[in-house]
């Protein structure tokens, strides 16, 4: 083989610059080819399901999204930040962030970088599309020799440029072996279990670029090469002679890149291919209607099993329920084991933490939801009583341009909460009315997490129409599940729908609520609904570093570990919720502050059960920092 | 004891030889925190649906050891799943699991 | 030679084991960390069934510990098990060497406003039947007269969200009493006791609970479940009568929350520092639960009253006296042969 393959780097080119190897194949390609064959028909197919699965709707609404500039430009660059420089990692934890994206980025430049090459330097009948053009690039290097003494600036710089890129992609695979290792090292605590699949891809990758410097170097003195193979190449000489035999490290390459491709649909790694296409149809704007097919497919396969939701979720301060995290929560929706999703779908907090700290985006929530969507959504319910209320209701004199104080059902438990709103609103002249201070219609928020939608529309319907016919022109609302629903669900025309947090904000900006600084050391801990739920992170703690010494917890905004006792839980226990509660407060109590306040009557419950220190709602230490304590 | 068949009025006691109990141990293991009740009546006091209608947590598991199973639903049928009477059960029952269950063990 | 015996609590038990083990010649000394000696008893005014005066009954107890050293508001710093004595370190400065240790750290009060839907520390007319048995012990009437009174029972009691899911024991008898006594001081108030199960388990609580129905209190058979104030600035209660199996609201004045039994704080500190053994409920476990009730797993330390769970006053002065016999046997037996 090698005496063919040396009689072939003699024939000079016209060009009299490369030396080429005129047959652009030999049989090692094979196993390649049949990889990337195989994946770009799993692809198409898949693609093809996924579309077909969408509604008509949805899918018009992807197609003019892909047209809209606007979009197109957003979609262009989250591909680019999100799929290959994976720039939300970074931005957590910059090593995992920098091996994430040396193997994406890097190994993305090195396909781009090999193609320009390709195109400019070789001949267009070898590497154009008829013949070669799925390998050539991938296998350049074996098939361009250039003699040395020919070697061009240009062409210097492309070898510089492609060993550069490996050594940047190996320099990332080396962080992903020493994190299997030592995965702490890296800011993790837990990560995933691999399935089989995920095991066969893993080394594949793992073994990719190794391979492919190995290959090269073999052939560097041939091929040429860069500051990478060429020395490597020195070194085997020295060992194996002047005559190397460098076929079977070719051989090897293709098969695990063959591997690679073979094994990709059925692991993690066909997120690399799937994450772009949830990136367009998040940004057209499209929902999850099912719990497995068309977008939730798409989610589904986006997942990378990374594993970094594993340390996210709040029920994982206890070991025996890792299970119940999102990235195993995937898995099972990918092989249709519905016994496991279900389990899981109804343990969820649906805290939303793994959401917001997933590095792809997938919005496992809203599949949990999808889930308890199918299995609850057909109860029978006799909601009769809330058309013939909402009808009474607006027989009430209308309150016209004043503001509605909605405290929801959670807060009638916290009289505290009620109490310190009605104060301020006093204090700050406020002209008010107290929707549901003897009854009251429940937002609906807690049937939408339980998976039954068109009974919470019912009960959406009717307080719309309260609030509507009450006349007035901001409603307010104490409790953040409420907050979430109205804010997303509710249809309120020209109401302006606030939480007391951003509302005392907006007062002490005014100038109509005067408070003052007392020395208390305080520290916030961030609702789920409130803060990832609707992205009030900066209003509360605006206020509340005018009326204390706001501290930091160890974990808070996007990060803020639940109290536990959120109602988006259907089947977990109360000494789970107990022990989720105790390590809130842990990380709380991080700066040792001498109160915790919160801005959830849900939270405010459970912190205050587990906490040492004095547990104060929002609103409570707002009263009480008052300036000239005009407390009715 | 043989039925003439031309008795007044059905009893109004309530049979428990009669009571459905596979449906009850079916409930049983998909919410094991039915058998925990203490008929405090919490869940019924604080119940936002019960400021408008028959609701009641307490009476509909009674209803379901008796047998009465067409009570329970109704009981349960204006429920909002707010979520208040997970919070006053002075037993911890996770009442709104319970109350998805008995709509689901028992729908028709 | 007098064996030194440290008593730590100067509640009911603390006071009753003293005065048994001074009678049989020991050399007793007390701790107590308040500045009066009596613990809650001292803050009660009558007691169950019989409305007999605390007073009467702390004055008998305090009789009896003429020859007991007694060291008030002082706490123990710090207490170890020497080869086969403790040794002790008061608060105050002084050092005991004692050959048995009797553990009487009684009981706190569970703190009332953990239960926040019931508003106490928010609304002015909540109250505990610790802050009503003072009303009482003061004179202190409330003016003007309330025109309806509520008594809520199992406040922290039977509740594993308050943390403790057993019966306290004595508040069901204690809720009656105080709703009669409410009754004889505003007769022209209606007067309400949300119950979830009345345990009127001891001799005389039913003649109690029966004179409580003659005189017209209405028992409601529900946990009150939420408070809210009315524009008035009255109390808005909300419950099931359970009986009726309809929800109720009322009107009152007055809440009185029956606060239960909770472990005491500084006998846990105690109890650390010689690592005792507590149960799920938080109160100390005994050797066993029946022939070892006052022994403790450590020898030489005893226990004597509610450290060991929830009891009634004569059930708390049984004990004294029976962990006093015990001491004895156990010195005896181990210091004089």
């Amino acid at each position: 083989m090698i005496h063919l393959l040396s009689a072939a780097v003699h024939q000079i080119t016209p060009e009299g610059i490369i030396d080429r190897y005129p047959n652009s194949y030999n049989h090692f390609v094979l196993p390649f080819v049949i990889g990337i064959t195989f994946i770009l028909i799993y692809l198409l197919i898949g693609l093809i399901r996924i579309l077909y699965h969408l509604s008509g709707e949805d899918r018009i609404k992807l197609l003019k999204s892909l047209f809209n500039p606007k979009t197109a430009w957003k979609n262009i660059k989250d591909i680019f930040c999100d799929c290959l420089l994976h720039t939300k990692i970074w931005k957590r934890k910059p090593l995992l962030g920098y091996m994430h994206s040396a193997i994406a980025f890097g190994w993305f430049l090195l396909i781009v970088v090999g193609h320009i090459e390709v195109w400019l330097f070789a001949p267009r009948h070898l590497s154009g599309l008829t013949e070669g053009s799925l390998y050539y690039p991938i296998f350049y290097r074996f098939f361009i020799w250039i003699n040395p003494a020919h070697e061009t600036l240009r062409g210097s710089l492309f070898f510089f440029i492609m060993d550069f890129l490996l050594l940047y992609v190996l320099s990332g695979i080396g962080l992903a072996m020493f994190k299997r290792v030592r995965s702490i090292a890296l800011g993790m605590r837990h990560t995933t279990k691999p399935s089989l699949a995920d095991r066969v891809a893993l080394y594949c990758l793992w073994l990719i670029f190794p391979l492919r410097l190995l290959a090269e170097g073999f052939t560097a003195d041939l091929s040429g090469g860069g500051f990478l193979t060429r020395p490597l190449n020195w070194v085997f000489r020295a060992f194996f002679g002047n005559e190397l035999n460098f076929l079977p490290t070719w051989w090897a390459y293709s098969i695990v890149l063959g591997l690679f491709f073979a094994a990709m649909p059925f692991s993690r790694y066909m997120h690399i291919l799937t994450e772009p296409l949830l990136i367009l149809f998040r940004n057209a704007g499209l929902k999850v209607r099912h719990p497995r097919k068309g977008f939730a497919e798409a989610e589904i396969y986006a997942c990378s099993s990374c594993g970094l939701c594993l340390d996210a979720c709040p029920m994982n301060v206890q070991k025996k329920n890792l299970k119940y995290s999102s990235v195993y929560f995937m898995r099972f929706l990918r092989r249709h084991n519905n016994k496991k999703t279900r389990e899981i779908a109804d343990k969820c907090l649906m805290c939303g933490k793994c959401y917001a700290l997933c590095p792809v985006g997938v919005n496992s929530p809203a599949i949990r939801r999808a889930i308890r969507e199918t299995r609850n959504n057909k109860i029978d319910c006799d909601y009769s009583y809330l058309d013939s209320y909402a009808e009474k209701c607006s027989e009430n004199p209308k309150s016209t341009g004043k503001i509605l104080y909605f405290a929801g059902c959670m807060s009638h438990l916290t009289p505290r909460i009620i109490k310190s709103v009605e104060t301020i609103l006093k204090a700050s002249g406020q002209d008010y009315e107290f929707m549901d201070r003897n009854e009251g219609i429940c937002c609906g928020r807690p049937l939408m997490l339980a998976g039954r939608t068109d009974a919470a529309r019912k009960t959406i319907e009717a307080n719309s129409k309260i609030i509507k016919d009450s006349g007035c022109t901001t409603l307010l609302l104490s409790c953040p599940i409420c907050l979430k629903v109205f804010k997303e669900e509710y249809a309120l025309k020209g109401i302006q729908v606030i939480h007391y947090t951003q509302f005392v904000d907006k007062l002490i900006k005014e100038g109509k609520l005067k408070v003052s600084k007392s020395s208390s050391a305080i520290v916030y801990h961030d609702p789920c609904e409130l803060g990832r739920g609707c992205g009030i992170y900066e209003e509360p703690r605006n206020v509340l570093k005018a009326v204390a010494e706001l501290k930091k917890a160890s974990k808070e905004r996007d990060e803020s570990i639940c109290c536990g006792y959120s109602l988006g839980t259907l089947t977990l226990d109360e000494k789970d919720k107990a022990k989720i509660a105790e390590s809130s407060v842990t990380s709380l109590m991080a700066e040792n502050p001498e109160q915790i306040v919160t801005a959830c009557p849900l939270c405010y419950r459970a912190i205050r059960s587990k906490a040492e220190v004095p547990v104060k709602d929002f609103a409570e230490i707002v009263c009480e920092n008052l300036e000239n304590n005009d407390k009715n | 004891m043989i039925d003439f068949g031309f008795g007044v009025s059905p009893s109004s006691r309530i049979n428990l030889d009669k009571a459905d109990k596979e449906k009850f141990n079916e409930l049983a293991i998909a919410e094991p925190d039915v058998a925990k009740c203490m008929a405090c009546g919490s869940c019924s006091a604080s119940c936002t649906a019960a400021a408008f209608e028959d609701t009641s947590l307490r009476r509909a598991i009674l209803s379901l050891q008796n047998g009465l199973c067409d009570d329970a639903s109704k009981l349960l049928s204006h429920c909002m799943l707010c979520g208040k009477c997970t919070m006053v059960c002075p037993r911890g029952i996770n009442t709104r699991h319970l109350i998805l269950s008995i709509q689901k063990i028992y729908s028709l | 030679m007098k064996n030194n015996i440290l008593v730590i609590g100067g509640g009911p038990a603390g006071l009753e084991a003293s005065a048994v083990l001074s009678r049989m010649g020991y050399n007793v000394i007390l701790a107590e960390k308040e500045k009066r000696l009596g613990g809650h008893l001292a803050k009660w005014d009558r007691l169950f069934p019989d409305q007999t005066p605390a007073k009467e009954v702390l004055d008998g107890l305090l009789d009896g510990i003429k020859d007991v050293k007694c060291f008030t508001e002082t706490d123990v710093n710090s207490i170890n098990l020497l080869d086969r004595s403790f040794n002790a370190m008061l608060s105050n400065g002084i050092t005991i060497l004692a050959d048995a240790v009797l553990l009487a750290s009684g009981f706190d009060m569970f703190k009332a406003e953990k239960k926040e839907e019931y508003g106490y520390g928010i609304y002015e007319g909540v109250m505990t039947n610790a802050d009503m048995e003072q009303a009482f012990r003061e004179g202190k009437t409330f003016s003007p007269a309330p025109k309806a009174i509520g008594f809520v029972h199992c406040v922290g009691s039977r509740d594993e969200k308050a943390g403790n899911p057993a019966c306290s024991k004595v508040c069901c008898a204690t809720a009656v009493k105080q709703a009669i006594e409410a009754k004889e001081l505003y007769p022209d108030a209606n007067v309400y006791c949300f119950y979830m199960d009345l345990r009127m388990f001891g001799r005389h609580y039913e003649d109690l609970y029966l004179r409580a129905q003659k005189s017209g209190i209405r028992f409601i058979r529900g946990r009150v479940s939420e408070v809210s104030e009315t524009a008035e600035g009255r109390l808005l209660i909300k419950a099931e009568d359970t009986l009726s199996s309809r929800p109720v609201k009322v009107t009152l004045d007055r809440l009185v929350l029956m606060a239960g039994m909770r472990p005491s704080e500084a006998g846990h500190k105690v109890g650390r520092q010689l690592n005792l053994s507590v149960e799920e409920d938080g109160f100390f476990s005994a050797r066993d639960g029946f022939l070892s009730l006052q022994k403790s797993k450590l020898p030489g330390l005893f226990y004597a009253g509610a450290c060991t769970g929830p009891k009634t006053l004569p059930d708390t002065l049984h004990e004294a006296r029976s962990a006093a016999m015990e001491i004895d046997r156990y010195i005896k037996e181990n210091f004089r042969k």
